[in-house]
């Protein structure tokens, strides 16, 4: 049984217009210790099925259909009480794109992480919960002092770890990272990134990665899950997804990253804009930005379909994919026309 | 700069605007167009006693040296004597100032603790209709002036139900208590106080109301708003530990101005409850053409105004530890 | 991205210049008509407004006695405190006068005082915040010292010193008001500026060789009038409150009617008691002129805050 299992996912936002389908259909799952990277442009619904997971979507945002298994219990089904008790924090954690913001800022990150960890453990005393900050600061490389600092004397990088450090604060086996490092420059990226990797290790925690950035999952995830237009595309383990990509959006995407592939010399990025999601319809929806799209993609939607070892692709032409690769290491395939 | 230069600073701030709010007194009622005693004097005074106030004033005097003298006298602490009492306006003003703070502070507390909670709620709520209708509310308290508030929880809970007194301070036959301490504690002043309190309160509190609840739906959009939830914290320590201390920094600022208003609400409400204060003995200082109480009214109320400012300041460093003296 | 962060784009010849200010204007017309369309509140408010304007400009003419004469009944004798009846909607005061008459008349009081205190004091208050953030140094330090002894100033008991010292006229209350009422735009005006001034715009415009009067006033002044008419609506509601405050205190025009006034006299007539006719009206209606200032500063806000405006 999966630590966490996403099945046929599908969550909307209610608008004047319709509605618009964020996420739509997404089916994945996170063994423990394992490390999921879920990658795609803005707007492709990764973060939208980050939300669904904790349950933290705006008023608007609802869970139409599909399922989320905790250990192999519904919690999309649990009551919000019971949500905040059981579930967020203790089992499922986050850390947010911009740590600095993450904390409140009039509070010291010391009495936050406290707090964290008193409400769900009521039996801890404050100075216990005090000496286990100042442990979690060591582990994380941080100076034991520090817990009495403000959010804002802190820099970057350093508010990065303390916000793991909360999202370590009650041992949870899931952590959401959502863009964990994109706020950081590029060294102090690698070494948080090492950190994380570091404590999940120790630890035995499973983490959802998600991020725009290909070279931030090739590094550090198991697997990959590559989303588009709310829904996931392609998914395997990281080294087929880097090495034997199927689908054309996958390929695109690993053309606007540098350090992935060695063939292609220049960044090319994929040309056209994210898909309106209010109500698209039938079609791939990736079809209309797909250098390789033919009359079906425009009017059935493909489904997941498995090609060898847990290797799901969403495309009509997956069985084509040696000849689109070659041709997608082509930048003259990525231009268009006008 | 540093936390005690700043205060330093801020001390000397204040200096500067007290010196200039007095001088400002000074020339209100002495340097004003026209002969002072033909404002200010009493009928039926004869030309002999009129000189004699005149020269008894200084007012014979050049203008710097009586601004020399009015600054002396203030600053030892005396406002002059009272036309009307015969007696120095201080030892009339001591006692109704005290009056005065109790209304108007504990109108003013009321105002903000009922303010900021209400208001902390209508942000959390957005959206909502009881949002909507908590903002039409606030908008109506806040285009009622005090006197027409007054005058309704007047009718309804004096006339119509008849649970608490039309007015005074304590009722009648009681004898005013000797101590501070008996005055203002005893039940019979609580029971007096409660609906001018109340009358003021509906109005002050529209302030803080309306404007919590704009820098909530601020604070609400910020990241750690969600991580607080995500963390599985309660709806109640999220709304009032994290969103309403995040949002009450610009409320607090409002503090003095809202005090201000206040001191000039006075005016009216002890005016309608025929409430022994600063305010109604301004009213009738003017009207009797007493100035040195008027003028000595005034100082007080706008001493409470400056210092307020000066502390919603100070409170304002203590707390946002991201504040930067500036 | 939106105008408001942007400041509008500078253009340094003349030619430029009033081209942008009419562009700008018919642009900032469409934002008004676009946030009062989608706002119950501000459309509340407007109607109520206008109601209010026509009563007082055209109140002698549309009343139904006159609001100073003693009404009597057919044996000569006042009517004295009657209720309300088909002759008299509201009733009649202590005196016999009508008090329908009284509140249709009385609106031009609140009004007068509430628009021209109102506007003298956005105008003061504007240029005071525009001229102390634009120049900044000691200017900046000796407005924004004036601006904080205003705020020291308690409103209501220097209103009536004043209003006491010269003379109770409608002009003197408007004037006094005016006085002290300019210090909030002052400090949100000045604020705003300090964050325009230092936009490429401004820069270009200085760049150019623009004078300082012409940046200030051509180029930055007009990303600040939006915050300028908020506040504009906002003293409004203020100075009509100053003003049947200091009317309810016996300091009001003697020779007007107004709302203030009327409750003056029915206080000290002790008729709050029994006269409830006397006293809603001219209540009620200070309120609603009171809150049609405050429904259209509310929607005027989305014009100055546009994330209030996607938000609701």
């Amino acid at each position: 049984m999966s630590k966490l299992e996403l099945d046929d996912l599908r969550t909307y936002y209610r608008m004047e217009e319709g509605w618009i389908e964020a996420a739509d259909g997404v089916s994945l799952s996170l063994e423990a210790n394992e490390t999921l990277g879920l990658v795609g442009e803005s707007g492709s619904g990764k973060s939208t099925v980050a939300k669904s997971i904790i349950r933290l979507l705006p008023d608007n945002g609802e869970i139409v259909d599909g399922s989320i298994r905790f250990d192999g219990e519904d919690i999309t089904e649990l009551s919000k009480r019971e949500l905040r008790r059981r579930i967020r924090w203790k089992e499922i954690s986050m850390i947010p794109q911009s740590a600095m913001n993450g904390f409140d800022p009039v509070y010291t990150v010391g009495e936050q992480i406290v707090q964290a960890i008193r409400t769900h453990e009521s039996d801890v005393s404050k100075a216990e919960a005090r000496e286990r900050t100042k442990e979690l600061f060591d582990d994380l490389g941080l100076d034991e002092e520090r817990v009495d600092d403000y959010p804002h004397q802190f820099s970057g990088g350093m508010a990065q770890r303390a916000m793991i450090a909360l999202a370590l604060a009650v041992d949870p086996s899931v952590i959401l990272a959502d863009e964990p490092t994109t706020a950081l420059d590029v060294v102090i990226q690698d070494r948080i990134l090492g950190t994380i990797k570091e404590m999940q290790d120790e630890l035995g925690t499973a983490m959802v990665l998600i991020t725009h950035d290909m070279s931030v999952v090739s590094e550090t995830c198991d697997t990959i899950a590559v989303m588009y237009g709310g829904r996931v595309v392609e998914r395997a383990d990281a080294e087929t997804i880097i090495k034997r990509p199927k689908h054309p959006y996958t390929l695109g995407l690993r053309n606007a990253f540098p350090d992935i592939t060695a063939d292609s010399q220049e960044l090319v990025s994929i040309p056209g804009s994210p898909p309106d999601l209010l109500e698209p319809g039938e079609g791939c929806r990736f079809a209309p930005r797909c250098p390789f799209a033919e009359d079906r993609c425009w009017e059935e939607t493909p489904q997941p379909e498995t090609h060898g070892d847990g290797h799901v692709v969403e495309c009509h032409r997956a069985d084509e994919a040696e000849y689109l690769r070659k041709e997608a290491n082509r930048p003259e395939t990525w231009r268009t026309d006008d | 700069m540093g936390l005690r230069e700043y205060v330093v600073r801020r001390i000397f701030q204040l200096v500067i605007t007290y010196w200039a709010f007095i001088t400002l007194l000074f020339v209100l009622f002495r340097a004003a167009p026209g002969d002072p005693t033909s404002m200010f004097v009493m009928d039926g005074m004869d030309e002999e006693s009129r000189q004699e106030i005149i020269a008894d004033l200084g007012l014979d005097q050049p203008l710097y040296l009586q601004y020399v003298d009015y600054m002396g006298q203030l600053l030892s602490g005396s406002f002059g004597v009272s036309f009307r009492y015969r007696e120095p306006v201080w030892d009339v003003l001591v006692i109704k100032f005290w009056n005065t703070i109790f209304l108007m502070g504990a109108a003013v507390i009321c105002a903000y603790v009922i303010g900021v909670l209400a208001g902390a709620l209508l942000g959390w709520w957005r959206g909502k209709r009881a949002e909507r209708v908590g903002i039409v509310a606030g908008l109506m308290a806040r285009s009622s002036p005090e006197f027409w508030t007054s005058i309704i929880v007047l009718s309804v809970f004096a006339f119509w139900l008849g649970w608490l007194p039309s007015g005074g301070m304590r009722s009648i036959g009681a004898e005013m208590a000797p101590s501070f301490s008996a005055r203002y504690l005893s039940t019979d002043f609580v029971y007096h106080l409660v609906l001018p309190v109340m009358a003021a309160t509906i109005y002050y509190m529209a302030t803080p109301l309306l404007l919590m609840r704009n820098t909530m739906l601020d604070v609400l959009k910020a990241d750690f708003i969600e991580i607080k939830k995500a963390e599985g914290l309660s709806e109640l320590t999220i709304l009032y530990k994290h969103a309403a201390r995040n949002s009450i920094l610009p409320v607090v600022t409002m503090a003095a101005i809202v005090t201000g208003t206040a001191m000039g609400g006075s005016l009216v409400i002890e005016t309608v409850f025929n409430w022994p204060g600063m305010g109604r003995e301004m009213v009738e200082a003017i009207n009797y053409n007493d100035y040195p109480m008027a003028m000595g009214a005034f100082f007080l109320m706008g001493s409470v105004v400056i210092i307020m400012n000066f502390v919603a300041d100070l409170l304002y460093v203590y707390l946002d530890p991201r504040v930067e003296y500036k | 991205m939106s105008r408001e962060t942007q400041g509008i784009d500078s253009m340094a010849s003349d030619d430029g210049a009033t081209e942008r200010i009419r562009a700008l204007a018919v642009r900032t017309w469409r934002t008004f008509v676009d946030v009062f369309e989608g706002d119950r509140m501000g459309q509340i408010g407007l109607a109520l407004l206008l109601i209010f304007a026509l009563m007082g400009m055209f109140g002698p003419w549309i009343t139904p006695h006159d609001p100073t004469e003693i009404n009597r009944d057919d044996d000569g004798s006042a009517l004295r405190l009657e209720a309300p009846s088909t002759d008299h909607y509201f009733g009649t005061t202590n005196m016999g006068r009508d008090v329908f008459s009284q509140v249709i008349v009385g609106a031009r009081a609140s009004l007068i005082v509430g628009t021209i205190a109102a506007l003298i004091a956005v105008t003061i208050g504007t240029n005071i915040g525009l001229i102390s953030a634009y120049y900044g140094g000691w200017t900046e330090d000796v407005l924004m010292r004036i601006t904080d002894i205003a705020y020291a100033l308690p409103f209501l008991p220097f209103v009536i010193v004043l209003v006491f010292l010269l003379g109770p006229s409608i002009w003197s209350i408007i004037i006094v008001i005016a006085l002290l009422l300019w210090r909030s735009t002052a400090r949100v005006v000045r604020s705003q500026v300090l964050s325009h001034k230092e936009r490429p715009y401004v820069e270009s415009a200085r760049a150019v060789g623009a004078s300082d009067l012409r940046i200030m006033y051509l180029h930055i002044l007009p990303n600040v009038l939006p915050l300028a008419f908020l506040y504009a609506a906002f003293s409004v509601a203020w100075a009509v409150i100053a003003e049947a405050n200091v009317s309810f205190l016996g300091f009001g025009d003697p020779t007007m009617i107004s709302w203030g006034q009327m409750l003056f006299e029915a206080y000290t007539a002790d008729a709050i008691r029994f006269a409830w006719w006397w006293v809603v009206p001219p209540g009620v209606s200070i309120m609603l002129l009171v809150m049609a200032a405050f429904f259209i500063g509310r929607t005027l806000e989305r014009v100055t805050n546009p994330e209030l405006r996607h938000a609701e």
